[in-house]
């Protein structure tokens, strides 16, 4: 019996798991949009969700409320934490954002604000 | 401890007693004993918060709405005065100059908070130009900002402007009373109620004095300069004294107002005369000081900021003459990340090699080096204006040098780029200069064994980038050539006080600051256009010449390029003066050979003082009338800002490419 537990936990997480790792993230973009614009916006986020993974979801990314471990943070999150990385006020432990270029910061913030919320 | 100061109340989570796990008998008794012990702790905490609310002193507050109503009634006075005047007299006119007077002192005296708590209403009671274009460093990706400006300067200039239109001066005081207001939202006054602000304004405070309050920047009458300097430390002593009172916590230290003490009587001692005051001596002995021991306050009352005045300040340097005083451009780019000290290493030496490999090039003819010589302060200084592509033309734009470079915000003489690396990519394509496509570029860059070696291995530092970009080679070269901005000249020693430089040096110092003019839109500390606090680059309209036969302007319209405004025609980026001495000829347009020759140009008044029509000059149409002596102190002046660069030799060799052909490039290119 007990075997059997085992084995149908660790095969339903292992379903669970691979479900999230292929799970795609959905983004809301601007309309209408040609497709070069497209190739370039998905270009962006790309490289703003590998920032955003490199750098940000070892805090951001345990007990949070999106699928795929992304927290929903909401626009004003957004905004806020843009204005505070802006001026340099911010006391939390965000030294990474100060060492990246204004460039790869705005793929990570882009990445964020386009994302389609998972709940 | 602030919070409690501030009279604010707050509760610390209460512990959970670990003992509390329900579903027993013993749980009535528990939540009795809760109860009780949360009583306890609720009567404690309400009498601690209490006693520690009582005791905060508002005499810093009160002494803020005290002074601003104080203004706002100099300022209703001074609108009355100009309903009424007939202005048809001398002396209705001297009355009304008298009044505009007796308002810049009052506004001198908490010129500290308001210049700090919000710039741009700042510049509707005492703007400095009727309609300034900014584009500040955290906007960088938006269109640049159109202030206007009105207030006490504007209207003290109208006064003597003929004919004298009433209803223009009325208007620029009433928008000076409409500003105003800005100052009473609760938004800026709530933060009277803790320290954090003031130390911020401090430092804001100090560093104008150093770069603008001595310069008569803003102050159109230059024998008033003096008196409101000394006027304004006065108001400001008696800040100091009133956030003392309130802020006993966190206080400007006995030492530090001993030093203040020291600098009123330094300025009060001075000679009233603008053109004679030892501009050199305030800033080394009396201004620098004060803003090390303000730094330290910052720091050691972990004082934290709200305001993009603070945003490109570096809270750990204690000298102005510090080159980590604001932040600079980025010259990591894409590489931004890294932080490994060797394989930095390793970057900037690829991007030594780049920066003199002709590779970069559409022919494989031309390098970085070809224009911006290693050998000559990374510029041209024999061309006039570097040849185009094609080997006849020539570009329309002096080679700038590189030194430096990274303390403008904006880039090019027009301010078209707003990173070193978009700058650096615009260069290699553009088919004027060294003509390349992107992808062409690429492949044969990675042909090299050495540098597919080394970006294969930089690949793996920028995890976001699928594959070898531009970006990554002009993130390369931006690093290297970057990294020659960081030393020090004889000039910034002095004022570090590590040695002492010439009496002509300070003589030209104080000219430059003074008299000459320079100093208002060339600022400490770097002598470029990048004014405190730091976070934009000023343009500015000299009506340079198209040659020295001063017929016609130069046909460059500079700044209107980028942003098309009246303002921006034929404005340029304001040039560091730092290491002049090595990187002519001079101008937009190398127009001149000799430093000799743009002192000259300025000491006649620029275009306008040549005798051609320029429209908005920013620069005044008199002459300065200096002296030849005068001139000589200038230049030694601009001397002692050589840098003690320590270049590098050229590499001996070029990493050798799979593809033969490209193996016949020459170490910097042949044109």
């Amino acid at each position: 019996m007990k075997l059997i537990c085992c084995t149908g936990f660790i095969f339903i997480s292992a379903v669970f798991l691979i479900r999230c790792a292929e799970k795609k993230i959905e983004y809301n973009l601007p309309q209408p949009m040609s497709d070069q614009t497209r190739a370039v916006y998905m270009e962006r986020l790309d490289k703003g969700k590998t920032l955003y993974k490199l750098n940000c979801s070892t805090c951001h990314g345990i007990f949070t409320k999106g699928k795929d471990s992304i927290p929903n943070f909401t626009k004003d999150q957004i905004n806020n934490y843009r204005a505070a990385v802006l001026m340099a006020k911010d006391q939390r432990n965000h030294a990474v954002a100060a060492k990246m270029s204004p460039q790869q910061l705005d793929y990570i913030i882009l990445f964020l604000s386009l994302r389609k919320h998972e709940n | 401890m602030t919070l409690l100061m501030r009279g604010h109340f707050y509760f610390l989570p209460l512990p959970v007693p670990a003992a509390a796990v329900p579903g027993n008998s013993g749980t009535l008794i528990l939540v009795k004993k809760m109860k009780a012990l949360f009583v306890i702790l609720f009567t404690i905490s309400a009498v601690i918060c209490f006693s520690f609310s009582k005791k905060f002193n508002k005499s810093y507050y009160n002494f803020y709405t005290n002074s601003l109503r104080d203004f706002k009634q100099q300022q209703a006075d001074l609108e009355n005065s100009i309903a009424r005047t007939s202005l048809s007299s001398s002396a209705d006119l001297q009355d009304l100059h008298d009044q505009i007077e007796k308002s810049r002192i009052r506004l001198k005296n908490i010129d500290f908070w308001l210049r700090y708590f919000e710039p741009n209403a700042y510049r509707k009671i005492n703007g400095p130009l009727p309609v300034e274009w900014e584009n500040e460093v955290f906007e960088k990706f938006e269109a640049p900002y159109k202030r206007e400006g009105a207030g006490l300067s504007l209207a003290e200039i109208s006064l003597d402007v003929k004919p004298v239109i009433k209803d223009s001066l009325l208007a620029l005081i009433r928008r000076s009373q409409e500003a105003i207001k800005t100052y009473e939202a609760d938004s800026i006054t709530v933060q009277l109620n803790s320290y954090s602000h003031f130390f911020l304004a401090n430092r804001l405070f100090l560093l104008n004095l150093a770069a603008i309050y001595t310069t008569g920047f803003e102050c159109p009458d230059t024998t008033r300069v003096i008196p409101e300097l000394r006027s304004m430390l006065l108001g400001t002593k008696e800040i100091y004294a009133h956030f003392n009172e309130s802020f006993p916590e966190t206080p400007l230290s006995p030492e530090y107002m001993h030093a203040y003490e020291k600098t009123v009587d330094f300025v009060s001692s001075e000679p009233k005369g603008f053109s004679s005051f030892d501009t050199y001596r305030f800033i080394r002995d009396f201004v620098n000081p004060l803003f090390a021991l303000n730094q330290q306050f910052i720091n050691k009352y972990q004082v934290t900021s709200i305001s993009f005045n603070d945003y490109t300040l570096n809270n750990d340097i204690q000298s102005i003459f510090s080159k980590g005083l604001y932040t600079p451009q980025n010259t990591k780019g894409i590489y931004s990340l890294v932080e490994d000290e060797k394989t930095l290493q390793e970057i900037r030496h690829i991007g030594k090699l780049l920066f003199y490999d002709p590779i970069l090039s559409g022919n494989n003819m031309r390098s970085c080096a070809s224009c911006h010589k290693p050998t000559e302060y990374f510029t041209d200084t024999v061309a006039r204006t570097a040849l185009q592509f094609d080997q006849q033309n020539h570009l329309p734009r002096n080679t700038p040098t590189l030194i430096n470079s990274l303390y403008n915000h904006l880039l090019m003489l027009d301010g078209k780029h707003i990173s070193l690396q978009n700058q650096g990519r615009d260069v290699i394509t553009s088919s004027n200069e060294m003509n390349s496509k992107e992808k062409e570029l690429i492949d044969k860059v990675m042909s090299c064994k050495e540098y597919k070696d080394a970006f294969k291995s930089f690949l793996k530092l920028t995890p976001e980038e699928k594959n070898i970009t531009l970006d990554h080679i002009v993130s390369a070269i931006t690093f290297y050539d970057g990294s020659f901005s960081r030393f020090y000249s004889p000039f910034d020693d002095a004022m570090n006080n590590k040695t002492t430089v010439t009496d002509e040096v300070r003589k030209g110092f104080n000219l430059f600051m003074t008299r000459a003019k320079c100093g208002t839109c060339h600022f400490v500390p770097n002598f470029n256009g990048v004014k405190p606090p730091y976070i934009g680059s000023e343009f500015e309209v000299l009506g340079t010449p198209e040659d020295t036969s001063y017929k016609e302007l130069s046909v460059d319209n500079g700044r209107y390029m980028v942003n098309k405004a009246p303002e921006t025609m034929h404005a340029f980026r304001t040039g560091s003066i730092r290491n002049a001495k090595y990187t002519k000829p001079y101008m937009h347009n190398g127009v001149f050979k000799t430093l000799e020759e743009v002192i000259e140009f300025y000491d006649a008044g620029g275009g306008q003082g040549k005798k051609m029509l320029v429209d908005n000059q920013t620069l005044s149409g008199d002459s300065l009338k200096l002296s030849a002596a005068d001139k000589k102190d200038l230049m030694s002046f601009i001397y002692s800002l050589n840098e003690e660069i320590i270049f590098e030799a050229p590499p001996a060799a070029l990493p050798l490419s799979s593809n033969k052909l490209l193996n016949n490039r020459r170490v910097g290119g042949q044109y």
